[in-house]
């Protein structure tokens, strides 16, 4: 037999089956977590970066009162997962640290979506528009050059290394030569600046033209535009003079999609009440547009919707139905070989499954009004997100922080009203969020809880936000538990939408 | 229709008891009412259920309370591990005060 050289130290691949059977006397710490109920029987468990565990509720309770031994099952799950620090976890600290480091680095970023109303007119009326729009033909909702430089400089005081500028409407493409500005003079900016910069025009294409399409090619512009179903249901939503809004938006999609290239061009929509009972149809005209996935929204109770009885016209319980319905057809699909993904559980599943934060303005905490997005409005009016702008135009305007000509950046970022919502609806600090195990994958929302109840914090037992937010993340650990294919897609899904 | 239940002051803070008041004032109007031994929750219901419900909800907010109740030993006994896992996330950022 060899004896080991001086300086070296025999060491086997793996560590002997003793030091995983850890004697009960050694002992164990807690690790900050929060527990909720899952089922009749079971918690969820969530750490401070968002991992999670289900547990039944005697191990939940043995567990916090120190008893539970290490060769219990739930107890490596436990030590894994950052809930338990004991004696040979020596870099559990270090590895939830930087967790913790990297979910919050973007707030630091500040800043990065500003979005541009170019305009308030549209050649739609669509009835469940969060925007109340005037008719095409009022030069008086546009917005000026001057209003639009002043903007672009509030833009670069963000200190954020990405900004995104999102074009806006009405139908942003009415005021096309003041996008062409705006691209230009920004990218002249920018020129000093080094930002990453990036342009989306958010359209419905019924008025897009070749001399558009080739500005865009030429700016490396993304287009997102809405497709709320096939012909029938999509037209009945988005009414235009013609009745011919679908046929408009496939046009334009393929024109995009040849010009600029297949993926330059993205699809949102809106589930109203004729949605409901249609999703396998919705669903199947994404996939027949070739689209790579689908972003099941549901209404929001803001401008058009509110006045036209739109929002009022399905409960939550019947768009968690129509979104359980969907993401079920979508996982045949996949389960099938087609790959195709709901973004708005990629979303959640990225808080679940991933260390990375994705920035979604309704899921953070503190709240993504204003430090993750911004809007200026036609007229120099700046609010602290779109919803806010929405809700203005209702006659509320909480959410307005200040004019572009009248206002510093300093007076306008640092103003009440923008800190006074961010601070009283911090999720880690409002009743029944403090506690709640989903919180790590949900947000403030204190624009939507003004809006329905009058207060930025609303009343959580009651709220629609809850109720819509909690379902879904419990539906998709339920669906996670229950099938490993699913865990894998969903896999995937986390870790393209990081 | 209330109902009243009363809960151990040596077992039970009157902060668990709050919150789990807060959690369930979609169905319980709750009174909180501390005695010498005991604090009592006069609970009233907001609609009207069969006996059946009322007990179930009852019983689903003691089991709440006890949730509370670890939660709150939770938080103490993590809040020093809470903030030195924070300060150490960020101890290289120089986003911290020089204090």
């Amino acid at each position: 037999m060899h004896s080991p050289r001086p300086g070296f130290r025999a060491v086997s691949k793996f560590e002997s089956l003793f030091a995983y059977e850890k004697p009960l006397t050694d002992g164990y710490k807690l690790l900050p977590f929060r527990f909720t109920p899952f089922d009749d029987q079971n918690y969820v468990l969530t750490n401070q970066v968002g991992e999670f565990l289900v547990l039944d509720r005697p191990t939940v309770e043995t567990f916090v009162r120190h008893h539970l031994p290490a060769d219990n099952p739930a107890y490596n799950d436990l030590k894994s997962k950052h809930f338990l620090l004991d004696s040979d976890s020596s870099v559990g600290i270090d590895l939830l640290a930087l967790k913790a480091r990297t979910k919050l680095r973007r707030f630091a970023n500040f800043t990065g979506l500003h979005m541009f109303v170019v305009s308030l007119r549209c050649d739609h009326s669509c009835p469940y528009c969060q925007v109340s729009r005037q008719s095409d033909d009022k030069i008086a909702y546009d917005m000026s050059t001057e209003t639009a430089e002043k903007s672009l400089e509030l833009v670069f005081r963000s200190p954020s290394p990405n900004i995104k500028i999102e074009f806006q409407g009405g139908e942003p493409l009415l005021n096309f030569p003041l996008i062409k500005f705006i691209v230009e003079r920004a990218k002249s900016i920018n020129e000093l600046q080094k930002r990453n910069l990036q342009f989306v025009i958010a359209t419905n294409l019924a008025n897009i033209n070749d001399e558009m399409l080739e500005f865009c090619r030429v700016h490396n512009i993304l287009i997102s535009t809405s497709l709320d179903g096939p012909a029938d249901l999509h037209n009945k939503n988005r009414p235009r003079p013609g009745n011919d809004s679908y046929q408009r938006t496939i046009e334009g999609i393929n024109r995009v999609r040849s010009t600029l290239g297949r993926n330059q061009v993205n699809a949102l929509m809106t589930t109203s009440k004729a949605s409901l009972g249609r999703v396998k149809d919705i669903i199947d005209e994404y996939v027949r547009q070739d689209f790579n996935g689908i972003f099941l929204r549901t209404m929001s109770p803001y401008g058009f919707a509110i006045k036209t009885k739109w929002y009022e016209a399905y409960h939550s319980n019947e768009w968690l139905k129509f979104y359980f319905d969907g993401l079920d057809y979508i996982l045949e699909l996949n389960r099938a070989g087609h790959v195709f993904v709901e973004y708005y559980a990629a979303i959640i599943l990225a808080k679940m499954l991933t260390p990375f934060e994705p920035g979604f303005v309704d899921l953070r905490s503190p709240a993504g009004i204003g430090i993750g997005a911004i809007i200026y409005n036609y007229d120099g009016d700046v609010y602290a997100s779109d919803e806010g702008r929405m809700l203005a135009e209702m006659g509320d305007k909480t959410f307005l922080l200040g004019n572009v000509h009248k206002n510093t950046y300093e007076e306008i970022i640092l103003s009440d009203a923008l800190l006074a919502p961010i601070e009283e609806s911090f999720a880690a600090s409002v009743p029944m969020c403090t506690d709640c195990a989903f919180e790590p994958f949900c947000g403030a929302n204190p624009v939507f809880h003004h809006a329905t109840t009058g207060d930025f914090v609303g009343h959580k037992p009651t709220s629609e936000f809850c109720e819509k937010s909690m379902g879904i993340f419990r539906h998709l650990i339920e669906l996670m538990r229950s099938d490993v294919e699913v865990r894998r897609i969903f896999t995937k899904w986390a870790n393209q939408a990081c | 229709m209330s109902h009243s239940l009363t809960f151990s002051k040596q077992a039970y803070s009157l902060e668990a008891i709050k919150r789990a008041a807060y959690r369930f004032s979609d169905r319980l109007s709750v009174e909180i009412i501390p005695h010498d031994e005991v604090t009592e929750c006069v609970c009233s219901f907001l609609n009207v259920c069969s006996d059946d419900e009322a007990q179930r909800t009852l019983a689903s907010f003691r089991t709440e309370v006890l949730d509370h109740d670890l939660r709150l030993t939770i938080a103490k006994e993590t809040e020093p591990m809470r903030n030195a896992i924070l300060a150490y996330a960020f101890s290289k950022t120089g986003l911290q005060g020089s204090e």
